[in-house]
C-alpha cells in the first residue's frame, strides 16, 4: 500500500499553493451539496476534475486509486437503492420478487453523483500535493504546527510499523501461532500480536518526546520555515473567490424558493 | 564550565539511590568522556547534564548542576536545552518525521526557535560540510543508515549552536561501520568549541578522542584522569570498565613475565608497537622458529 | 515558566474552541434527527447531506484546534506511535478477516493514559491521515472518533478500567453512542452506502420499511457496539500488562488512578 499517494509529476497544479487547492475542494464540495442535481457533480468532474487531471498528468492513476474506491460504492448504491428505496412506485423491471424503481434509480444517481465528486476531488488534490507542503502551507497559514508535526511524522513512521508488526507475526508464526478458523477465537489470537507491538511503543515514546524537547518543540516562539510555499496574486484572489461561489450556491437556491 | 557539586539523585518510583555525591568538573571547549558498566548510572548522569532530570523524568535530584554559571535547576526545560544538546542512543528515534529530507530535518530544531531563513540555510551547509553529510541533504531521513541517521541527529544538535554536546552511547546501537562514523565526526567537533561530554562503553576510540576521562563506579565518579592513565589503571575491571585489547594482551605478557613490570601499560596500537618491541626491523616469528 | 497572563488566555481559548465546537455538532445532530428529511425529496437530503457534513467538520475542526494547545511535548510525542497502531492493526485485522474493525485502539488507549483532549486529537488526525493515504470516504466521519475519545477519557477518570469486567460494558456504550452519531453522514452523504458491506444491510433494513436514517442507525448498532466492546477490552488487558513505570509517567492516569485505586508513585517535584 502506497503512503501518501502524491505523484510528483511538476505540473502547474502541482505547483499551486495548497491552500488555494484545499479551498478548492471544499468550494466544489459545498457547491456539489448544495446544488443537488446529477448533471452538476457531472459537470464539476467532466469540467473541472478531469480536465485538471490531465494538466496534472495523474488522469491514470485519478482513475485507479478513484475507481478502486467508487466501484463497490457505486454499485451497492445503485442496487440497494434501486431495489429498497422507500418511496419507490414506478417500476423500471422485475424480475420475481424484486423490483426496481425509477425513484430508487434516480436517487441513487444522484447521490452516486456526489460521491464520485467527492471521491475524485479528494483523491486529486492528494496525487498533487506533497504532505510536507500541505502541512507548511496549513501552518503559514495559522494551523498549529503541532498537528503538522503529527501528521507528518505519522505518515513516515507507519512504514517503520508495519514492518515491526510484520516481524512480530512471523515471530509469532515461527513459534506456531496458528490463526484458527473460528473468527472469535481469531480474535485472541491477536494479543500475542499487539501486546509486543504497543508495549514496544512506549519505549519509542519516551525517547521521541526527549528528542522533540531537545529540538525546542516546545518553545513558544513564532516559528520560520526554511522554504517558502510558492503563491501568486491570482491564487490570493481565486482564494476568495472559490467560496463566494460556493455561498452563492448555497443562498441563490433557499432564496428562489421563498420568492 | 560544567560543574556539578554534590548530586545525588534517585528515580520516583524506586526511591533507590542511582548516583550519590557525584562531584564533576569540565572545561569549555574539551571533549570529555564518562565512561562505566552497563547500569551505573550514565544514562542518569546524560540526563542531569541537559536538564531532562529533573524537568521529565522528576525524581529526587540533590546537589548543584552549573552550566556556563548557571544553575539548571533554576531555569525552565527551554532554557536547559538552548545550553545543552543531547544526542541519544537510538538513531531512529531522533528522527523527528516532521520533515522529508535530510535538509529539512536539520532545520526543524531552527525553525522551531524562529531563527531567520538565511541564517537557517548558513548553518545547515556549514554543519553538513563540517559532518561530511552534504550528499545525503535531499534523501528521506527514513532511507539511511544507522550511522548515517545518527550522523543527522548529531548534525541537528550542532546547527542549534548549544555551548555544550552531550552525547549518551551514541555508538550503542550502530554497527561497526557507523560506529566508525560517528567516531570520525568527534574530532572534527574539537574545532568548533562545543564542549563535548561522551558517555560510552567502548574505551578504545575514546582513547583517540577525549582529552580527559571520567569512571562512573559506585554512584559516583571513581577516578579521573587521561584516557592513557584511566585505562591502564589495574581497576578497571573492578570499575566494570573493559580495557582495550592491547591493554589487555600486555597485561598477560606481564603476568608471564615477558615483559618488565614497571612498564607502563599501553592503551593505543601505537603505544602498543613501541611496548612489544614491533618495528620494521624485528621480525615476526616465522613458521621455522616454531619447530 | 514567566509567562501567566498568555497562559490564562490560552486556556480560555482552549475553552472556548472546544464548547463552540460541540455545540455545533450537537446542533447539527439535533437538527438532522428532528427535522428529519420526510419524504425523500432530494433537496431535502442534500440539505441534510450539506449541514451534516458542514457542521460535523467544522466542529471537529474547532474541538481540535482547542485540543490541542494544552497537550504537553510528551503526549505529542505519542500521538504519531498511537495513529499507527490505529492504523497498522485496522489493517491486520482486515488481512485476518476478522468481522470487526479495530481501528481505534490507539484512540482509546491514548484518552485513558493522557485525557480526552489527547485522544480527540488522535482519533482525528488518525482519521485525516486515513484520507491521505488509503480512502477519502471516512473523513467526514472524523467527530465519531471525537465522541469515542470523549467516552473513553470519562471513562478512564471514573475508574473504568480498574475492574476486569467494566471496560466491555463502556466499550458497548461508546460503541451505540459511535452508531448513533455517524449515522446521519452514512445516510444523507453516502446514501448509506459506505462499503459494500454495509450498503447490503442499511438496503435490508430499508426493504423491512425503515427511513433511510433509521436504516443506517440500525446498520450502525449491528457493528459498532461489538468493535468497540473488544477495543475497549483489548485496551483493558494492554494496561493490566503495562509497567507502572510508564503509567506513571502519564499525570492523567496518575491522578485520576486510572488502572488501580492504590495510589502510584509520589509524582515528581515540580521543578520550574
Amino acid at each position: 500500500m502506497t503512503q501518501a499517494q502524491f505523484v510528483g509529476t511538476g505540473s502547474p497544479v502541482h505547483r499551486l499553493n495548497p491552500v488555494t487547492k484545499l479551498v478548492a475542494l471544499l468550494s466544489i464540495l459545498v457547491i456539489v451539496f448544495a446544488l443537488p442535481q446529477w448533471w452538476v457533480s457531472a459537470i464539476v468532474v467532466v469540467g473541472v476534475l478531469l480536465p485538471a487531471a490531465v494538466i496534472a498528468r495523474c488522469g491514470g492513476p485519478l482513475i485507479a486509486v478513484g475507481g478502486r474506491i467508487l466501484l463497490p460504492i457505486v454499485v451497492v448504491l445503485v442496487l440497494v437503492q434501486g431495489l429498497t428505496f422507500p418511496g419507490g412506485r414506478t417500476m423500471v423491471w422485475q424480475w420475481g420478487v424484486l423490483s426496481v424503481t425509477s425513484e430508487g434509480l434516480l436517487f441513487a444517481l444522484n447521490v452516486g453523483a456526489r460521491i464520485v465528486c467527492l471521491v475524485l476531488a479528494s483523491v486529486l488534490l492528494v496525487l498533487t500535493t506533497h504532505p510536507g507542503d500541505l502541512m507548511s502551507a496549513l501552518t503559514e497559514a495559522g494551523m498549529s504546527p503541532k498537528f503538522s508535526y503529527i501528521i507528518s511524522s505519522t505518515l513516515q513512521l507507519i512504514p517503520a510499523f508495519r514492518s515491526r508488526a510484520d516481524a512480530i507475526l512471523l515471530a509469532q508464526q515461527a513459534r506456531g501461532l496458528a490463526v484458527p478458523r473460528n473468527p472469535l477465537r481469531r480474535i485472541g489470537v491477536m494479543m500475542p500480536l499487539l501486546g509486543p507491538l504497543v508495549l514496544g511503543m512506549f519505549t519509542d515514546v519516551e525517547e521521541r518526546g526527549t528528542a522533540m524537547e531537545a529540538r525546542g518543540f516546545g518553545s513558544t516562539a513564532r516559528r520560520t520555515a526554511l522554504e517558502a510555499i510558492p503563491d501568486s496574486t491570482a491564487q490570493r484572489v481565486a482564494r476568495w473567490v472559490m467560496p463566494l461561489v460556493a455561498v452563492a450556491a448555497v443562498v441563490v437556491p433557499l432564496v428562489w424558493e421563498v420568492l | 564550565m560544567i560543574q556539578l557539586a554534590d548530586v545525588s539523585y534517585a528515580y520516583p518510583d524506586s526511591g533507590r539511590f542511582v548516583l550519590e555525591h557525584v562531584d564533576l568538573r569540565i572545561e569549555p571547549g574539551t571533549i570529555t568522556g564518562v565512561v562505566g558498566a552497563s547500569g551505573a548510572g550514565k544514562t542518569t548522569l546524560a540526563k542531569i547534564l541537559s536538564g531532562f532530570i529533573p524537568h521529565v523524568d522528576g525524581g529526587q535530584l540533590s546537589g548543584s548542576v552549573v552550566i556556563g554559571g548557571r544553575d539548571l535547576s533554576g531555569l525552565p526545560l527551554a532554557a536547559c536545552v538552548s545550553q545543552v544538546g543531547l544526542v541519544i542512543q537510538n538513531p531512529f528515534n531522533q528522527i523527528s518525521g516532521a520533515r522529508y529530507t535530510v535538509r529539512g530535518e536539520l532545520a526543524f530544531g531552527m525553525e522551531n526557535l524562529g531563527t531567520p531563513r538565511d541564517e537557517m540555510a548558513n548553518r545547515v551547509a556549514e554543519v553538513a560540510g563540517l559532518l561530511r553529510i552534504t550528499d545525503l541533504l535531499d534523501r528521506s531521513p527514513y532511507e539511511l543508515s544507522g550511522g548515517q541517521q545518527q550522523l543527522v541527529a548529531i548534525a541537528s544538535m550542532l546547527v542549534l549552536r548549544t555551548p555544550v554536546l552531550v552525547m549518551d552511547e551514541p555508538t550503542s546501537q550502530l554497527d561497526p561501520a557507523g560506529t566508525r562514523m560517528v567516531f570520525g565526526v568527534l574530532s572534527r567537533l574539537r574545532g568548533t568549541g562545543t564542549t563535548i561530554v561522551v558517555f560510552e562503553h567502548k574505551p578504545e576510540l575514546l582513547h583517540a578522542h577525549a582529552d580527559r576521562l571520567h569512571v562512573l563506579a559506585g554512584r559516583r565518579i571513581a577516578a579521573s584522569g587521561s584516557p592513557g592513565e584511566i585505562l591502564s589503571d589495574p581497576r578497571t575491571d573492578q570499575w566494570g570498565v573493559s580495557a582495550t585489547r592491547y591493554t589487555r594482551a600486555a597485561r598477560l605478557a606481564r603476568e608471564q613475565g615477558l615483559v618488565p613490570a614497571e612498564a607502563p601499560l599501553p592503551v593505543s596500537f601505537e603505544q602498543a608497537a613501541a611496548f612489544f618491541g614491533w618495528s620494521a626491523r624485528t621480525r615476526p616469528p616465522s613458521p621455522e622458529d616454531a619447530r | 515558566m514567566s509567562d501567566q497572563a498568555p497562559l490564562d488566555t490560552r486556556r480560555s481559548r482552549t475553552r472556548l474552541l472546544v464548547a463552540a465546537g460541540a455545540v455545533i455538532v450537537v446542533a447539527t445532530y439535533a437538527y438532522l434527527v428532528v427535522a428529519q428529511p420526510a419524504g425523500m425529496a432530494d433537496s431535502g437530503t442534500t440539505r441534510a447531506g450539506l449541514i451534516a457534513m458542514a457542521g460535523y467538520v467544522i466542529g471537529a475542526v474547532l474541538i481540535a484546534a482547542g485540543s490541542i494547545h494544552q497537550l504537553p511535548t510528551t503526549t505529542i510525542a505519542m500521538i504519531p506511535v498511537a495513529i499507527a497502531v490505529n492504523i497498522v492493526v485496522g489493517q491486520l485485522v482486515a488481512v485476518l478477516g476478522l468481522p470487526v474493525y479495530l481501528d481505534s485502539i490507539g484512540t482509546v488507549l491514548v484518552s485513558v493514559l493522557a485525557g480526552p483532549a489527547a485522544g480527540v486529537v488522535t482519533g482525528i488526525l488518525a482519521n485525516v491521515i486515513w484520507g491521505l493515504t488509503l480512502n477519502p470516504i471516512p473523513l467526514p466521519f472524523a467527530v465519531v472518533q471525537v465522541v469515542i475519545a470523549v467516552l473513553a477519557g470519562t471513562a478512564a477518570r471514573i475508574g473504568v478500567f480498574r475492574r476486569v469486567y467494566l471496560p466491555p460494558v463502556a466499550g458497548l456504550v461508546t460503541g451505540v453512542a459511535a452508531a448513533v452519531v455517524s449515522a446521519p453522514i452514512s445516510a444523507f452523504v453516502f446514501g448509506g452506502a459506505t462499503g459494500g458491506g454495509t450498503g447490503a444491510i442499511v438496503g435490508a433494513f430499508q426493504a423491512m420499511g425503515q427511513s433511510l436514517l433509521a436504516s443506517t442507525t440500525l446498520q450502525g448498532l449491528l457493528s459498532d457496539p461489538l468493535d468497540k466492546l473488544i477495543t475497549f477490552t483489548v485496551v483493558g488487558i494492554l494496561l493490566a500488562a503495562l509497567p507502572s513505570r510508564f503509567l506513571q509517567r502519564f499525570p492523567f492516569a496518575r491522578e485520576h488512578r486510572v488502572v488501580t485505586t492504590a495510589p502510584l508513585a509520589p509524582p515528581p517535584s515540580p521543578s520550574e
